[in-house]
């Protein structure tokens, strides 16, 4: 007996009238559903986001069908991961029985489910539909009765949990009725490859024939009409992101991360500066909030939600996508307010575990530029004073602009005003200038310059703040002035080579700068070290020490600069303990996005968060390479009372003092 | 309403002055310049004013000065006045308060101006004594120190600073002149759309000749720092050590630590 | 040489800082009468002459009216000085006078320098010599500059004062200073926090200092403006003017409005980074350090 089944046995082949009516209705209603949604998308400006397509299409495989991005967390994406794969085999089982019974064979005699091939298809299909059946039952036991914090569940997901169910079980006893009344007792060879639907064939077995008819036809109808109906809704609920998220990796953004429009300071025609409304938005951004899961994964690692703060990431993508959707003239800044947008730090730890491609950052400083820029609104009195400070002497603290270089004072470091030949241009940054902490590094890595014979030269009172501070807080104006004058003077001096201590200094030269027209190379101070010590310029003498190490946002996540730091600390002879929050996943000092200047009014602090992280590593000591962190970090020692358990330093100070004479 | 605000640009006084070469004032080498705060709050309050009264208010803001005092004008335009003047003088400094004073009040004749704001002394030479004579001059009504501002219908009712943190209500009627103090408001951080229309504003220039024909009253003859008072010591080092030098000396010279 | 000095009532009684004017024009060797705009009660102990004029007629803020009366004292006394206090009510005035008599004005002087006027600039950080060019002049003194030796006496002659005059300015009343939980004037020790302490965190440690010192907890102006330290406990010209045994100023600069406030302290210690403050001008001892880490070590080192 030939190893197949016959299609539409039993219903008969004078469904698909009815079938393919019905199928048709809903993707109709699919379509529409989405056609209604582009009008929305549509409200949002242009913004182009299909070049590079190879590029993209590989995202699309590697995240959609591999779910790479989602199985980074993986309790939950292994469920996820496992249910997407079982369920898409049984739609292509299902797609590949249309493609026989409905074109192949009816067009050219062709049966192709037969034989070994559909020995392999049962078994499959089976094991598939077992392994989804499984997985979504893990998925609903985490929603409805292990519900890890943070995690919403609305209609949608009842509606989907027991549609998902219903449809694998409607198969599944569709199977069964149709194995009892063919294959169990009549081919055992044939039922094998089908043990699943077996099992589900047991209270069919016996049943009289007729009986056994209906009851089949009942399923089989059953299963259709969940399955279509299925289809329908997709754009109505959750389910939708089937297509926005696989759809939204086309549209990653591809720029290097931390990007962020520069805005045209010349164009006299623009009247709205940032976000205000949906309008002022992209496309992209309202698509987001479609793409978005509501996995609470941007949530759980948000600085400002571990806190206490009332910034969740997630909640401000949907509360975009519920504006959009539902009174789109709103203000956004007031619908999300004001105390969730200064809680950012830019940490980027949203957007680096967003498995829906979303991006969270730059919606909120689109709505900080509104602001800053349209109402002139600081996050405290502290800032207004922070921000009147840059404005007088580039930097935030009101020191008199003329003493920014005066750290250097009787160091081997060449003022460029003075004497411009050097190797690298030090670009020292607000705090190494002014604060007596953060000098000590600047002086360190000057005598690390100093002991490779690399040629250090500084700006002096010539240096402006770089603006990131400003610029994460939305003021445009005030970060472009400062950019300006030191793109001009940088390039005044025909400087080959920037080397920077703060790796917000590091980003906004290498990255930002490149839009007002600065192309020279950056690098921040821990890979330009580690390259000192590869090319043997830089020898230590490794003294043993006990240490965790805290990547810093903007060279961790920002820059991909993850072993270098670890490399020279090992090379001078430190033993890592790293926490259980690192590499990508490291949790924010709590001073980015323009926070350094910001009093932490809201929920515990940061700072304190972080300490405690690291001091339960067991090391003594936390290293870090940012002189923000650096501040937060002295900071959250003392006020978290951590002194004399840990203390914090700079990879600049451990590496100066096993220089080798 | 005519109003005018009347400003100074200053140094940032976390600037370190060095004498010039006459020795009189500042050499403007190294310095960051600013507009004087207390003229910040004076502009601030115009606004205020402008927004409560509409259209109907234009409010002219007046600097004398270099070049660089343009900047301070444009500032002042961008957080709301609606034309600017400026009264080139590169040897401002130069001139007493009596004669700025005067300068401004030849000015402001015959202009109408049914308010003037001023701050209640600029940061760097501190003479509190300009607006006041300005009032005195013009025959204007006049508070000097305000804290508390609000307009009622052709008077204004001003709150004075006192001594102890009490404070002193009074009523004028217009024309009157206000001196600004710290506490009045809260200076408004111009927004970029102002900060645009402000370029498209006019500045425009009068030539102090015109204005003054007064010669000064006084003169500074030197500029200094001041003499470090002899009783003083100054610590430096380690925090523990400097704790323990510091209580041998409260022991030592007052009756506290007993 | 002929000085007038302009005295000060408020809220019906004689301010004490009108014996510093006596102290200046004794140190200018000048003759003195007095103007007061006051009642015969409250009248300086001073043995001079001294131009009333009724304060139920004229007002105790009437700027318009008291230039008048001082203007019919100047007609009398023929002055080479008219010294006011640099006050809310000497600033005012000064500049009014010196309009109108056309006379070069001295603001805040706080020293004598030959034959001119030392006074403050530049937010106290520098000093300028300022000489009048005309015969006569009007000064105002700061506040706490010339103190008076010795215990006032003396008994003065009346001669009263009367103008026909109006006023553009209408007084309306007095609004009193913020409640004070805390009397700071009382206090023998001060410990002060100004901005250089960098975040209002770190308010208890100064306080906890201010009580191992068995003191009060003060503060700038800045920093009360901030919200971190309620309006009770600042010192300054705004706030409380003190002069404790001992007054420890922790990373205060010292703005002018503050040294005012607190320069008659016993003995002053000044924390702070920068050596160049101008309030080392008036400390006893500058610590030049980090303020925290001071204050900490400090406060261990007192509860030993």
């Amino acid at each position: 007996m030939e190893a197949t089944r016959e299609i539409y046995w039993n219903v008969g082949h004078g469904v698909v009238w009815p079938m393919y009516l019905l199928a048709f209705t809903a993707m109709f209603a699919c379509g529409y559903g989405f056609y209604r949604r582009l009008a929305v998308y549509r409200l949002g400006r242009p913004l182009f986001r299909l070049d590079r397509l190879p590029e993209r299409i590989a995202l699309l495989v590697r995240n959609m069908l591999a779910q790479t991005q989602v199985l980074r967390v993986l309790e939950p994406g292994t469920l996820h991961a496992l249910f997407f794969w079982g369920f898409g085999l049984l739609f292509i089982g299902t797609l590949l029985i249309m493609a026989q019974a409905d074109f192949t064979d009816l067009l050219f005699h062709v049966r192709f489910l037969k034989g070994t091939f559909y020995k392999i298809f049962s078994l499959v299909l089976d094991v598939a539909g077992l392994v989804a059946i499984v997985m979504l039952g893990g998925l609903l036991v985490r929603r409805f009765f292990a519900r890890p914090e943070g995690l919403e569940t609305i209609r949608d997901d009842y509606v989907s949990h027991a549609l998902l169910f219903a449809i694998l079980l409607t198969g599944f006893f569709a199977e069964g009725a149709r194995m009892a009344a063919t294959e169990i007792g009549i081919n055992p060879e044939l039922a094998r490859f089908s043990p699943i639907g077996g099992l589900f064939a047991q209270p069919f077995v016996g049943m009289g024939p007729a009986e056994l008819s209906l009851t089949h036809k009942l399923l089989w109808w059953l299963h259709l009409l969940l399955a279509l109906g299925f289809i329908a809704i997709i754009p109505f609920t959750k389910l939708r992101h089937i297509f926005t998220t696989s759809t939204n990796y086309l549209f990653t953004d591809l720029g290097p991360k931390g990007g962020i429009a520069t805005i045209n300071m010349e164009d006299e025609s623009a009247v709205q500066f940032g976000v205000a409304k949906v309008s002022d938005l992209t496309w992209k951004d309202i698509f987001d909030a479609d793409a978005c899961t509501a996995c609470k994964r941007c949530q759980d690692r948000c600085p400002a939600w571990a806190t206490d703060k009332p910034l969740s990431p997630m909640k401000v993508v949907q509360q975009i996508g519920e504006v959009a959707f539902g009174a789109p003239e709103a203000s956004l800044c007031e619908t999300v307010t004001e105390d969730v947008l200064w809680a950012c730090t830019t940490c980027r730890a949203c957007q680096e575990i967003c498995p829906a491609s979303i991006e969270h950052v730059n919606k909120i400083l689109d709505m900080r530029r509104n602001l800053t820029l349209m109402e002139g609104a600081f996050p405290g009195d502290e800032v207004r004073t922070a921000i009147n400070n840059y404005e007088v002497n580039a930097n935030p603290f009101g020191l008199a602009y003329a003493g920014r270089g005066e750290w250097a004072a009787g160091l081997d470091v060449a003022i460029m005003e003075q004497n411009s030949d050097v190797d690298i241009l030090y670009f020292v940054g607000c705090y190494a200038s002014f604060d007596n902490r953060n000098r000590q590094v600047a002086k360190n890595f000057v005598a690390i310059c100093n002991a490779a014979g690399v040629k250090v030269g500084i700006l002096g009172k010539e240096e402006k703040c770089c603006g990131e501070p400003s610029r994460k807080l939305g003021n445009e104006y005030l970060y472009q002035m400062h950019a300006q004058e030191n793109i001009e003077t940088i390039k005044g001096y025909g400087v080959k080579r920037i080397v920077t201590t703060c790796p917000h200094c590091f980003n906004t030269l290498a990255r930002d700068y490149r839009d007002l027209g600065l192309e020279v190379e950056v690098e921040h101070y821990t890979t330009f070290v580690n390259t000192l010590l590869q090319r043997h310029r830089l020898k230590l003498e490794p003294a043993p020490f006990e240490f965790t190490y805290h990547d810093s946002c903007y060279i961790g996540r920002y820059m991909d600069i993850i072993d270098a730091p670890r490399d020279v600390l090992r090379q001078a002879g430190g033993r890592i303990t790293e926490m259980d929050k690192s590499c990508y996943e490291s949790f924010c000092c709590g001073a980015g996005g323009g926070r350094i200047l910001a009093e932490e009014k809201l929920g515990s602090r940061i700072n304190v968060a972080r300490v405690q992280m690291a001091k339960e590593t067991g090391a003594p000591l936390l290293v870090s390479n940012c002189p923000f962190c650096l501040t937060m970090f002295e900071d959250g020692i003392k006020t978290g009372g951590c002194e004399g358990e840990l203390a914090v330093r700079d990879l600049a100070e451990i590496v100066v003092e096993r220089i080798k004479a | 309403m005519k109003i005018l605000v009347c400003i100074k640009q200053v140094p940032d006084m976390e600037s370190r002055f060095k004498p010039d070469s006459q020795g009189t004032w500042f050499s403007e080498a190294d310095l960051a310049f600013r507009m004087n705060e207390y003229d910040e709050y004076a502009v601030e309050q115009a606004v205020g004013l402008k927004e409560l009264l509409g259209d109907s208010a234009d409010i002219t803001v007046l600097s004398i000065g270099p070049d660089r005092v343009v900047e301070a004008i444009k500032k002042a335009l961008a957080m709301g006045c609606d034309r600017g003047v400026h009264i080139p003088d590169a040897a401002v400094h130069g001139k007493d308060p009596w004669q700025v004073a005067s300068a401004i009040t030849a000015f402001s004749q015959g202009k109408g101006f049914d308010l003037i704001f001023t701050g209640m002394q600029s940061q760097d030479r501190g003479s509190a004594q300009v607006g006041i004579t300005v009032a005195e001059l013009l025959g204007y009504a006049c508070a000097s120190t305000v804290v508390g501002f609000e307009y009622l219908e052709g008077s204004v009712v001003v709150r004075r600073e006192l001594e102890g943190g009490g404070k002193a209500v009074v009523r004028m009627p217009l024309p009157a002149l206000v001196t600004c103090q710290l506490g009045l408001n809260v200076p408004r951080y111009p927004t970029l759309p102002n900060i645009m229309k402000a370029k498209k504003k006019e500045i425009s220039t009068v030539s102090l000749g015109e204005l003054l024909k007064e010669g000064p009253l006084a003169e500074t003859t030197s500029f200094y720092p001041p003499a470090k008072s002899g009783g003083g010591i100054i610590l430096e080092g380690d925090v523990a050590e400097l704790a323990d030098r510091l209580i041998g000396i409260l022991k030592e010279k007052t009756t506290v630590m007993r | 040489m002929k000085a007038l000095l302009v005295c000060e009532y408020r809220e019906g009684k004689l301010l004490d800082t009108s014996y510093e004017l006596l102290a200046f024009a004794e140190r200018l060797g000048a003759d003195t009468a007095i103007v007061l705009v006051g009642d015969a009660a409250n009248v300086p102990r001073y043995s001079g002459k001294v131009h009333l004029a009724h304060v139920a007629i004229y007002g105790e803020y009437n700027p318009d009216l008291h230039k008048e009366l001082i203007l019919a004292a100047v007609d009398r006394e023929n002055p080479d000085y008219i010294i006011f206090q640099h006050s809310s009510y000497g600033w005012d005035l000064a500049p009014r006078l010196a309009a109108k008599l056309r006379l070069a004005q001295v603001s805040e002087v706080v020293a004598i320098a030959g034959d001119g006027f030392e006074v403050g600039c530049c937010n106290a950080k520098m000093r300028r010599t300022v000489k009048p060019s005309t015969a006569k002049a009007v000064i105002t003194i700061q506040t706490g500059a010339f103190t008076p030796q010795g215990e006032p006496q003396g008994s003065p002659t009346v001669e009263m004062l009367d103008v026909a005059a109006a006023g553009k300015v209408e007084f309306i009343g007095y609004e009193p200073a913020e409640e004070k939980d805390i009397d700071l004037g009382k206090a023998e020790v001060i410990v002060s926090a100004g901005r250089g302490i960098g975040k209002k965190d770190n308010v208890p440690i100064i306080a906890a200092l201010a009580k191992a010192f068995g003191g009060e907890l003060g503060a700038s102006r800045p920093v009360v403006d901030a919200g971190w330290v309620e309006h009770s406990h600042q010192v300054g010209t705004t706030g409380q003017t003190v002069s404790p045994k001992l007054y420890v100023a922790c990373g205060i600069s010292g703005a002018i409005q503050h040294l005012a406030g607190m320069k008659k302290s016993d003995f002053i210690v000044a924390v702070n980074k920068d050596k160049d403050a101008p309030i080392g001008e008036v400390a006893d001892v500058l610590i030049v350090a980090d303020v925290m880490p001071f204050a900490q070590a400090l406060t261990a080192r007192l509860h030993k």
